[in-house]
C-alpha cells in the first residue's frame, strides 16, 4: 500500500513539472501554430538562473523569482528575433527553433561552466513526514501543490477573465479576433513570454526534485513535454494536465516494475496516440488542422 | 541545354580527377582522414536532403538510421570474422534493416503533418538510442568497442578511395533518382501537397519511398563511419548526428545534391580547425555555438544556403542578360525552370 502512495506521488510530482512545461508550450501551439523546439532551452536556462539565484542570495522564493525572470526575458528576445521571422513557416520554425536550442544549451555552458551542479532543497521544504507506514517526502507534496495552483489560475485567467477570453478567440480563430481589433501579435508575445515563463519555473522547480542540474536536461525534459503535447491534445490546456499526470505515472511505475522500459515507454505511449489518435486523447470538439 | 550539362559535367569530372589524384600529390595523413570523413558525412547529408530539400519534410531521426548501418558493420566485424566480404556483406545488411525499419515508421508517422512527424521521429530515435544503451551484451552500451578492419582497409589510402567510389555512387544514384518521374512527384509533394493529392498520387506511398531511401543511404554513410573509425558506440545514435546532416544540408543548400556535400566539407574543415584552435582559445571548445548561430541566421537571410543562393544569383544576371537581348525564347525558358 505504502509503495503505490509513494509511486502515486512520485509520478504526480514529475507530472506536474512536465506540466509546467508543456503547458507553455501547448498554449503557444494553439495560439500561434508554432511548435517550440528551443522549449528546453528555456527550461534549463530558468533552471541555472534561478539556482544561482538562489545560491547567491540563499533564498529558494529569490531564487524562483529569478527564474521567472529569467524565463520572461529570454521568451521576450525569442519571440522578438527568432519566432516573428518565421511565422506561417513551419519547417523554418522548426529548424530555427531548434537552432535556438542548440545554442541555449552551449551557452549554458559557457555562461555556467560544462560541469553538473548540484542541488540542496531549501531546509523547510527537506525531510518528509510519516503517516504510519507511508512516508511523503514534502518537496514533493509541494511540487504537486504549486502545480495545481498554478493550474487553478490559468484555468480561471482562461476561462474567467478578459485575457484568457481573447487568448481563447485566438486559439480559435485569429483572423476574425483580428478582425475585432484585437491586436494578435502583441497577444502573441505575452504568450510566448507566459509559456517561456512557466517553462522556466518547470526548470527551478526541478532542480532540487532532480538533485542536479546539466546542460542536456534541457533536451531530456523538452522531449517528454513534446510527448505530453501530443498525448493532451496540441492547444489543450487541461489536456496537457491531463497528459503530464499519465505520463508522470506510467515514468514512475514503469521504473519500479519494469526498469528497462521505463525511458520507452513514454515514448511507446506517444506513438500509439499519434498513431489512432492523432488529435490527442483529451480533445473534445474541433479537430485542429495544422 | 545540352552545352551546359556538358558544362556541368565537365567540373564534376575535374573534380573527381583531383580528388583521385590528391593522395599522389600529398598524403598527409590529416588531410586524407578528414577527407574521408567529409565524403561520409557527404553522404549522409545528400539522404538528408533527399528528405528535407527534396520531400519537404523534417525527419528528427536520421541518426537512427545511421546508426543501424554503423552497429552493422560494427558488429558483424567484431563476431564474425574481418573479411572484406563481411564487411561489404555488413554494409548489405545494414541498408536492408534501415530500410526496414525507414518503412514501418514511415508507414507509420508520415501521415502525419510536419510538427508530430518532426516529434514522432525524435521520438523513435530516442527510442533507438535506448536499445543502444540497453542492449549491452552485443553493444557493449554506452562505452562501445573497438573492431579490427578488414585487411584491405588498415591502409588509409585505399580506404579513402572506397569511400569515394561509395560517394559517386550514391550521387549519381540519387542523382538519377530526383530526376525520375518519383523525383518530380516528391518535389511537386514538397511545393503543394494537397494538389499533388487532387492529381491523383498517393503521396503517402511517395513519402514513404523518399523515407526508405534516406534511410537505406544513411545507413551505408553509417558504416563508412564505423569502419573509420574502427569503433562505434552510443554517440552514433544521438540526435548530434541529425544536427550535423540538417547543419550540412542547410548551409550548403537545400533542394540540391551539391549543397550537401559541400556543407559537409565546410562543416567538417571548420570542425577540424576550430577544435585546433581550441587549445589555444577555449572559447573554441564550443564551436556549436558558432554553428547554432550561424545556422539561424542562415534559415532567415540564407534558407536556400550557399549553392541556391549562388544558382539565384545566376539565374537572375541570366535573366537581364536576356531581357538585354530581348529575345524570350519560352521553351528555353521553362526548361530551365526544371534545374
Amino acid at each position: 500500500m505504502e509503495l503505490i502512495v509513494n509511486l502515486v506521488i512520485n509520478g504526480l510530482a514529475t507530472g506536474m513539472l512536465i506540466f509546467l512545461l508543456a503547458a507553455g508550450l501547448t498554449l503557444i501551439f494553439g495560439l500561434m501554430d508554432v511548435l517550440n523546439f528551443a522549449h528546453g532551452g528555456l527550461f534549463v536556462w530558468g533552471a541555472y538562473a534561478g539556482i544561482f539565484t538562489y545560491m547567491y542570495t540563499e533564498s529558494f522564493l529569490i531564487g524562483i523569482i529569478g527564474a521567472l525572470v529569467a524565463g520572461a526575458i529570454l521568451g521576450l528576445l525569442t519571440e522578438k528575433f527568432i519566432i516573428t521571422p518565421v511565422y506561417g513557416n513551419h519547417i523554418q520554425q522548426i529548424l530555427i527553433t531548434l537552432g535556438l536550442m542548440l545554442v541555449l544549451q552551449e551557452m549554458i555552458k559557457v555562461v555556467f561552466g560544462p560541469n553538473g551542479v548540484s542541488v540542496k532543497t531549501p531546509s523547510y521544504l527537506a525531510g518528509s513526514w510519516e503517516f504510519g507506514d507511508v512516508i511523503i517526502i514534502k518537496y514533493r507534496l509541494f511540487i504537486i501543490v504549486v502545480g495545481f495552483v498554478i493550474f487553478g489560475i490559468f484555468q480561471y485567467m482562461l476561462k474567467r477573465t478578459k485575457i484568457g477570453l481573447i487568448v481563447r478567440a485566438g486559439v480559435q480563430d485569429k483572423e476574425m479576433a483580428q478582425a475585432l481589433g484585437i491586436h494578435i501579435k502583441q497577444v502573441f508575445l505575452y504568450v510566448f513570454m507566459v509559456g517561456a515563463t512557466l517553462a522556466a519555473l518547470s526548470g527551478m522547480l526541478m532542480a532540487p526534485y532532480s538533485g542536479v542540474i546539466y546542460a542536456e536536461m534541457g533536451m531530456e525534459y523538452a522531449i517528454l513535454g513534446f510527448i505530453v503535447v501530443v498525448i493532451g491534445g496540441m492547444g489543450s490546456f487541461s489536456g496537457s494536465l491531463l497528459a503530464a499526470i499519465l505520463v508522470g505515472l506510467a515514468g514512475s511505475f514503469m521504473a519500479y516494475y519494469v526498469p528497462v522500459l521505463s525511458l520507452a515507454v513514454n515514448m511507446i505511449l506517444m506513438a500509439i496516440v499519434l498513431i489512432f489518435r492523432p488529435q490527442g486523447l483529451f480533445t473534445i470538439g474541433k479537430e485542429r488542422s495544422t | 541545354m545540352m552545352k551546359k550539362l556538358t558544362w556541368k559535367h565537365l567540373s564534376f569530372v575535374l573534380m573527381l580527377a583531383i580528388l583521385v589524384l590528391l593522395p599522389f600529390v600529398n598524403d598527409s595523413r590529416t588531410l586524407i582522414i578528414l577527407l574521408t570523413q567529409i565524403f561520409i558525412f557527404g553522404i549522409l547529408a545528400m539522404s538528408y536532403d533527399i528528405l528535407l530539400g527534396y520531400t519537404g519534410i523534417v525527419s528528427f531521426g536520421h541518426a537512427m538510421f545511421f546508426g543501424i548501418g554503423a552497429y552493422t558493420t560494427a558488429v558483424m566485424l567484431k563476431q564474425v570474422d574481418t573479411t572484406l566480404s563481411i564487411f561489404l556483406l555488413s554494409i548489405v545488411v545494414g541498408m536492408f534493416l534501415a530500410g526496414i525499419v525507414s518503412f514501418v515508421v514511415g508507414l507509420l508517422t508520415l501521415r502525419l503533418k510536419s510538427h508530430f512527424f518532426a516529434m514522432l521521429t525524435l521520438a523513435f530515435s530516442g527510442l533507438f538510442l535506448v536499445v543502444a544503451e540497453k542492449w549491452r551484451s552485443i553493444t557493449y552500451g554506452n562505452d562501445g568497442f573497438t573492431f579490427r578492419a578488414p585487411e584491405m582497409f588498415k591502409d588509409r589510402i585505399t580506404f579513402y578511395f572506397f569511400v569515394l567510389a561509395c560517394l559517386v555512387v550514391v550521387f549519381i544514384a540519387l542523382y538519377r533518382f530526383v530526376q525520375s518521374p518519383t523525383g518530380r512527384i516528391l518535389i511537386a509533394v514538397r511545393e503543394n501537397e494537397q494538389r499533388t493529392k487532387s492529381l491523383g498520387f498517393q503521396t503517402l506511398h511517395y513519402k514513404v519511398i523518399a523515407s526508405i531511401i534516406a534511410g537505406t543511404v544513411a545507413s551505408l554513410a553509417g558504416s563508412l563511419y564505423a569502419l573509420s573509425l574502427r569503433f562505434v558506440n552510443t554517440s552514433v545514435m544521438t540526435m548530434d548526428i541529425t544536427l550535423d546532416a540538417l547543419l550540412m544540408t542547410i548551409i550548403g543548400g537545400v533542394g540540391t545534391l551539391v549543397g550537401p556535400l559541400l556543407g559537409a566539407a565546410v562543416i567538417e574543415y571548420a570542425q577540424h580547425t576550430l577544435s585546433g584552435m581550441a587549445r589555444d582559445y577555449p572559447i573554441f571548445e564550443r564551436w556549436i555555438i558558432f554553428f547554432g548561430i550561424l545556422y539561424i541566421l542562415a534559415v532567415i537571410f540564407f534558407p536556400k544556403g550557399i549553392i541556391g543562393s549562388i544558382r539565384f544569383i545566376i539565374s537572375n544576371w541570366r535573366r537581364k542578360l536576356k531581357a538585354k537581348r530581348k529575345t524570350p525564347p519560352a521553351l528555353s525558358h521553362e526548361k530551365e525552370g526544371f534545374e
